[in-house]
């Protein structure tokens, strides 16, 4: 037998894998065997102690062997970028050279100088934080916080980004189960015979769950094991089933989706670089089985958090399935028939049962003659009130409530049963419904939300048989199993265990994780916290990693006697996803990195790129800002970019405007509705400025529309506003205009658009263009003509967003970069320059033009903006045009759309910066307005801003100050036409 | 995560699929002029915001780009029927015909 | 092809179990033809357009594929765009119907290898078997933040479209996707 030198591996049992694992856990060596946890191999080498409790650094050992696990929380360190905090030892599977950590102890586990806050527990009792360190207020962030942070907690969180990679998918399947013990197995086989697709799933590495823990039970006269291995291989053998193992069901969301956690890579001791760590399946199910089982309770008495005390079923789970002896002699505390089957299994084994305390006075004959037969004493009718030992039990005192008589027993194991909590997590996620058992103390399903049913433990139907059965009739089946099991049998629940120490004096732990414990529940309900929503909230209950999984129901019997209420008056607090802990890498899955999120580039993003762009996000859009020359910052390029395109010529890239063709013969019509301009008069080959409303009357998107023909428009948006102007649009048309005769496309790819504005664009596109007249009389400011430019289709704009004479050229996207580079090429001869959006903002600015969404926020008029030129007063009838007759609309003192020049020429405002009328107001200053623009401007030599500001028209000439971090700058009212305000280069020939 | 049965489509199709776009059958005012500022209010602001069955506004914006109305309860957040844009508002009975699996 | 110099299709998209490839410069136009002339129109013109939402017919020279109500793609060969475009301009005397040319919206690519479900399935939330998603349906759909257009061409291949930008983003899941295999 492999191992032999762990002294409690048991021979001959369990894992009989031959291979030695070597691992170290706080730097010390040990070795384990294949197919152990971190738990189980501890447990081996007689390790109890593996960690120290959140609040009162108490020491801990394993309390359970799977992922309900509240205690034994390890940090495992797989070297830089790859230190994961609170793992649990029971689910953490070793593997040759793993490396693990305790956590929550300094300097050391045994010896843990925070432990004091357990010699003064008396001073933390439920909502002690809360109550104590709450003045003075600049003390929490500096010094409570960190103070608490560092004594209370869970393992340190880690300080490198994450080196792995994870995968994310969605999956499809007619039945999903969860849990692949009896029932999930039963379940399977039934449900893979429909042919449809079955995921069978579940958070183990082995299939089998509770088969696993009971290798002397019987099926069908099968053994346990060859039951087993005969249904899984039947299973990998048809094609519509997947088994998943590793993998834990985290969430139920709507119409049966649910999340599905696997991970891939923890268990393996080389990684692959590139292979996903963990892989987020997202699944849709016709119906879901739930198969999760029940989670045995702890009993709640004085030390039941002693290293060595722990849940009957998780000593006969280390014993069976691990082959791992939790001690040489272990006493049971139970209050359920269920317990006696761990410790009969114990005592198989050879392990010395030195008594069993049950709370009850009647113990069934049965049992009594089955540990007779074993030797075994069974107290009845008698309780434990103290446990003894410091990071190892060595002993108890058995007490007699009715004799009040007291013993000492010695061991170096307790095990406990409580009876049993079927697991309604993911039954609840679905808000499914559950209701009180009183049988059995718990709460079972009631009725599904969804398509799904629970079968065995979770539907509160206990034992093997009733497993089989219930996963089988689940999936539709009506078969029969005959089974060879201990009885399950049946157990009392006790809210308070009898004992002659008063509760208040006892440290009965409820929450284990969170160190809550009896006293601090009856507090908080003195304390008036009577719904258990709050009570969870106050004493912390329930909301550790581990979710309460062990201690909900012991709280709510607790909270409910303390209250008077049953446990169903009180209710449940909520379940919520994830089921066990889950890495912000599962959830992100893909979506890191560059693959966060779209980043959408246009066809010249790659030639902005190669000539040093510097670029800022619009929307998902990057687009180039400016084009710094060696040694220039920002302001130096983009006043260099600004004189060049007045001067002669800039090229802008302008292809991320978004594009709608709007066709069909009703499109003026369409395009009148939609927008405050008049369109029916607009000939072909004309352009017009659009304002768009929302029904409210605030602007909502601008840009120039293009008439190609009688039934065809070419419409622009902003680059931002893209997807909803579209979305508006065809709202409109199709719930309140179908009987119109139009249809939108979207176009925005379709075209990039090169912007060239200053005198010399013409010049410039002139030898390339074909098929276009573009002297000035044929192609006048605002016309657009199609033809042809080096070659390839374009629609052409003259249209300017800078004052100066310009184009914007249309050409289908794929060649968008070649038709750049041709013009960029041919322009180095009038100083052709590159502009990004800094410098298209400043030049627009200098024309007043309007940025919809920078000099407008959604509660900006048309009036407002001083753009009533763009509303037709003919029009009966366009979105938004009956709101600008609103009270609130048409009141005065609304704030409107104004240049500002500043006192100090030099000074360039804050964007955002707030406008006083009187800047020796004492605060809180009445604030008249706020700066919406603000540039340097190289063309007027001096800086130059737009503002929203109340009776801003009636105020030009005024001065008003924007008071700025101690400075308060002084600013004139001015028409934001700052350049050439009569539109005279627009001309240049 | 929903699935919303797309009356166009005629299939069930994810939700990520879909963007909500208000509450139904508020048709809008044809003769705005002759509203009162309250009256133009009401069109404009005021919903429902119902507890239970709300008749609601669906859009498959990346399917085959058609509004739709809904019934979606908003206790259970569960829709209970979906219909093409321009059938009649579905009456008490409908829904709970439909609710009861047609 | 000169829009291939955004377009990154990494090595390890050239396997059995999955490879991608990018198609070539194509001629696509959108339609909108009401319903109720559908058959009219399609005899007119000669397209073979298939009448219901999901459905498409391939043709030696052309692709149909109905995305919507009265919404068509129809996608075709750089060399037979002048006659298809002249199809159309022929049929604005005598139908009321809409049609745009968005060639160069698209990119499109070929996905094949037994791997192609799943891989699509890392984006895309719709069930891509067999009996839900035969040959021959299209839809337009979503591949995570980014809106796609899939079409089913065989039993593990597939033609994906999604506007220019948003193909570095989908060529990159699917590399990371190939890591895994």
């Amino acid at each position: 037998m492999a191992n032999n030198k762990a002294p409690y591996r048991t021979a001959g049992r369990g894992n009989d894998g031959s291979k030695t694992i070597n691992f170290t856990f706080d730097g010390k060596a040990y070795q384990g065997v294949q197919g152990d946890t971190l738990a189980s191999a501890l447990l081996a080498n007689g390790v109890h102690l593996m960690g120290r409790s959140f609040k009162y650094h108490r020491p801990r050992g394993v309390l359970g062997a799977g992922s309900e696990e509240p205690n034994a929380l390890v940090t495992l360190d797989r070297g830089k970028g790859r230190v994961t905090p609170n793992i649990r030892a029971t689910v953490l599977e070793i593997f040759e050279g793993l490396v693990t950590r305790s956590q929550n102890a300094w300097p050391n586990l045994k010896t843990d100088i925070g432990a004091f806050n357990n010699i003064f527990s008396a001073f933390f009792p439920a909502g002690f934080y809360n109550k104590t360190f709450m003045w003075p207020k600049s003390f929490w962030d500096k010094v409570y916080e960190p103070i608490i942070r560092n004594m209370a907690g869970l393992g340190p969180a880690p300080s490198e980004p994450d080196a792995d990679v994870y995968a994310s998918v969605y999956g499809h399947c007619e039945t999903l189960i969860v849990g692949a013990g009896p029932a999930g197995i039963a379940a399977a086989l039934t449900a893979a015979k429909s042919g449809g697709r079955i995921i069978l799933v579940d958070e183990n590495p082995v299939l089998g769950g509770s088969l696993l823990s009971v290798p002397n039970d019987k099926i069908d006269g099968l053994e346990i094991s060859k039951w087993l291995a005969n249904s899984i291989r039947t299973l990998q053998k048809m094609r519509n089933v997947k088994l998943m193992t590793r993998t834990t069901a985290i969430g139920y969301y709507h119409d049966n989706f649910i999340g599905l956690a696997e991970r891939i890579t923890d268990h393996i001791p080389n990684i692959t670089p590139g292979v996903s760590r963990e892989k987020l399946h997202r699944i849709r199910a016709g119906k879901v089985i739930l198969a999760q089982g029940a989670i045995e309770r702890p009993l709640v008495f004085n030390g039941n958090d002693r290293p060595g005390v722990m849940l009957a079923s998780a000593a006969q789970t280390f014993q069976s399935r691990y082959g791992v002896a939790v001690g040489n002699a272990a006493i049971l505390f139970t209050s359920h028939d269920s317990g006696y089957a761990a410790v009969f299994d114990l005592a198989d084994a050879n392990i010395r049962i030195p008594i069993v305390v049950d709370v009850r006075d009647e113990i069934p004959k049965d049992i009594r003659a089955q540990a007779k037969q074993r030797g075994i004493e069974i107290a009845s009718g008698a309780s434990i009130s103290k446990t003894h030992g410091s990071t190892r039990i060595n002993g108890v005192e058995i007490y007699s409530p009715s004799t009040g008589a007291k013993r000492k027993v010695n061991c170096d194991a307790l095990l406990m049963c409580g009876g049993w909590t079927p697991s309604l997590h993911l039954w609840s996620h679905s808000k499914s419904t559950i209701k009180w058992d009183d049988e059995i103390a718990a709460y079972v399903p009631d009725m599904p939300n969804e398509n799904a049913v629970c079968a065995g433990a979770c539907n509160g139907d206990f034992g093997l048989l009733a497993a089989l059965k219930g996963g089988n009739k689940a999936a539709g089946g009506r078969k029969t199993y005959k089974v060879t099991a201990r009885n399950f049998g049946a157990g009392t629940t006790f809210v308070s265990l009898p004992s002659y120490i008063d509760t208040s004096k006892q440290k009965a732990f409820v929450d284990f994780q969170n160190d809550a414990t009896q006293k601090d529940i009856n507090l908080a309900v003195r304390e008036g916290f009577a719904s258990i929503e709050h009570v969870k909230r106050y004493t912390t209950i329930g909301m550790a990693t581990d979710q309460g999984k062990t201690s909900n129901l012991n709280a709510m019997q607790i909270a409910s006697n303390a209250v008077n209420k049953t446990v169903e008056q009180v209710g449940l607090t909520t379940f919520r996803p994830p089921y066990t802990p889950t890495t912000y890498g599962t959830f992100a899955g893909y979506r890191t990195g560059d693959l966060f999120e779209v980043e959408r580039k246009t066809p010249m993003d790659g030639w902005a790129q190669e000539h040093g762009a510097v670029y800022e996000p619009v929307g998902i859009w990057r687009r180039a800002r400016y084009f710094p020359k060696p040694g220039e910052d920002m302001d130096a390029a983009v006043a260099r970019e600004c004189k060049a395109t007045r001067d002669s010529l800039g090229i802008f890239d302008a292809s991320t405007l978004g594009k709608i063709e709007v066709v069909g013969p009703d499109a003026a019509k369409f395009m009148n509705l939609m927008y405050t301009n008049p369109w029916a008069q607009l000939g072909e080959g004309r352009c017009r400025y659009g304002l768009m409303l929302r029904e409210d009357g605030y602007i909502y998107d601008d840009g120039v529309v293009g008439r190609l023909a009688e039934d065809r428009f070419h419409v622009t948006t902003t680059t931002g506003g893209a997807p909803r102007v579209f979305r508006h649009m065809e709202d409109y048309l199709q719930t309140e205009f179908p009987h119109l005769d139009v249809w939108l496309t979207s176009t925005t790819e379709q075209w990039a658009v090169i912007a060239l504005n200053g005198p010399s664009a013409r010049k410039l596109i002139e030898p390339f263009v074909e098929n276009i007249d573009l002297s000035p009389e044929k192609f006048p400011h605002m016309a657009v003509r199609e033809g042809t430019i080096c070659g390839v289709e374009t629609r052409l704009f003259r249209v300017s967003f800078s004052g100066e004479l310009g184009f914007e050229i249309n050409v289908p996207a794929h060649y968008g970069r070649a038709v750049w580079e041709t013009l960029f090429e041919a322009g180095k001869k009038y100083a052709i320059t590159p502009y990004g959006t800094e410098t298209m903002h400043v030049l627009r600015a200098e024309k007043g033009f309007i940025i919809v969404g920078q000099d407008t926020d959604g509660t900006v008029t048309p009036g407002d903006a001083g753009m009533e030129w763009a509303v037709s007063k003919k029009k009966k009838d366009f979105v938004g045009r009956r709101s600008l007759k609103r009270p609130d609309l048409v009141a005065s003192g609304r704030k409107q759309l104004v240049g500002l020049l500043t006192e100090n020429p030099k000074t360039v405002l804050e964007e955002g910066a707030q406008i006083v009328a009187d800047p020796n107001q004492s605060i809180p200053m009445d604030m008249i307005g706020h700066v919406t623009s603000s540039y340097w401007s190289e063309s007027l030599g001096h800086s130059i801003a737009m503002a929203l500001v109340m009776y801003g028209f009636d105020k030009e000439g005024e001065d008003i100050y924007i008071p700025i971090e101690g400075n308060t700058h002084k600013a004139k009212i001015v028409s934001p036409m700052f350049y050439d305000p009569k539109g005279e280069r627009l001309n240049v020939v | 995560m929903f699935e919303v049965h797309c009356p166009y489509c005629n299939e069930k199709r994810p939700e990520i699929e879909f963007a909500y776009a208000g509450e139904a059958h508020i048709v809008r005012e044809t003769k705005a002029d002759e509203l009162t500022d309250q009256e133009w209010a009401e069109f404009l602001f005021y919903r429902d915001n119902k507890r239970g069955d709300h008749h609601e506004r669906w859009w498959h914006q990346h399917g085959c780009n058609m509004f739709f109305n809904a019934v979606r309860n908003t206790l259970t957040d569960k829709f209970v029927m979906t219909y093409k844009m321009g059938v009649k508002r579905p009456t008490k009975t409908q829904i709970k015909a439909a609710k009861n699996g047609k | 092809m000169l829009f291939s110099q955004d377009i990154n299709i990494s090595e390890a998209l050239q396997t059995n179990a999955l490879s991608m490839t990018l198609m070539d410069e194509k001629t696509r136009y959108s339609l909108r033809i009401k319903p109720k002339d559908l058959a009219a129109f399609k005899k007119a013109s000669g397209l073979k357009l298939p009448a219901k939402i999901g459905q498409s017919i391939r043709t030696s020279a052309h692709s149909y594929l109905c995305l919507g109500p009265d919404e068509w793609i129809v996608i075709t060969a750089n060399e037979n765009r002048n006659n298809l475009r002249e199809i159309f301009v022929n049929m604005t005397a005598k139908f009321t119907y809409s049609y745009v040319d968005v060639s160069h919206r698209n990119i499109g690519f070929v996905l094949s290898g037994e791997q192609v479900e799943n891989a699509i399935n890392i984006g895309c939330p719709l069930d891509l078997s067999l009996d839900t998603f035969p040959i021959g349906k299209v839809t337009r759909t979503v591949f995570e933040n980014a809106p796609i257009m899939v079409l089913r061409t065989g039993t593990t291949e597939f033609q994906l479209e999604c506007w220019r930008s948003f193909a570095p983003y989908i060529c990159g899941l699917f590399d990371r996707f190939a890591m895994d295999l």
